[in-house]
């Protein structure tokens, strides 16, 4: 095996796939639009805010359902 | 919550040699999707390994889902003996990849990698096409969402 190969590198291809055409239909692009104006950094930091409200509501919800 | 500029400020502190993969680089990418972790992909290299070991010892890593008290030690035999680690920190979660599936290792992703500077930090993030390339060969069908969003957010670059 040479140099870099592995047993887990695969090549595939990039063609249009039947069903991630499916999928791609209910991703909302005003989104996606709206993140391309940000740098990377700003990304990252409302990733780690969007992460800090899903701990908040996880806990809300432990707190409501007592468990 | 991951401290995203803690991780990568303490992989850089240590000159880890890694790849940002996964999830933390479809959101440098554009991704608007929520990950929890930062996956990175590192070099197998022995002195590498040394540097995986040292980067986040101080943070007390520990295996992810894992019940507590078990002997874990987080160094540089115990990444020689493993490959993938799936942990948890004092500053958020980290996934040390030594291979991912569809993408192999370092040394193989890394031509398909660009630098990026986050938060001052100076990395290799995957390319959005390798990083769709990765997605569609691992065949997991949780994947199929994100990399209809990875292809949009390719085609609204294109627009």
């Amino acid at each position: 095996m040479a140099p870099g190969d592995s047993r887990f590198a695969v090549d595939v291809s990039l063609d249009p796939d039947p069903v991630i055409e499916v999928y791609k239909k209910d991703v909302d692009r005003t989104l996606i639009r709206e993140n391309l104006k940000l740098t990377p950094d700003e990304r990252l930091v409302q990733l780690m805010r969007l992460q800090e409200f899903a701990e908040e509501l996880r806990a809300a919800g432990r707190r409501t359902l007592g468990r | 919550m991951t401290d995203f500029p803690a991780l990568l400020g303490a992989l850089s502190g240590a000159g880890v040699e890694y790849i940002v993969v996964g999830g933390a680089a479809a959101t440098a990418h554009g991704s608007a999707r929520l990950t929890l972790d930062l996956d990175v992909v590192y070099r197998r290299t022995p002195d590498n390994v040394a540097r995986v070991a040292e980067s986040v010892a101080r943070h007390h890593p520990y295996l992810r889902g894992a019940p507590p008290g078990l002997p874990f030690h987080w160094d540089a035999e115990t990444i020689r003996h493993g490959l993938n680690f799936t942990l948890v920190t004092d500053i958020g979660a980290i996934d040390f990849l030594g291979e991912i599936a569809g993408g192999g290792s370092y040394d193989a992703l890394l031509p398909d990698t660009y630098p990026l500077t986050l938060f001052g930090v100076e990395c290799r993030c995957l390319t959005l096409e390798r990083l769709i390339q990765v997605k569609r060969a691992a065949g997991r069908v949780k994947d199929l969402e994100a990399i209809a969003e990875l292809e949009a957010i390719a085609e609204e670059r294109r627009r």
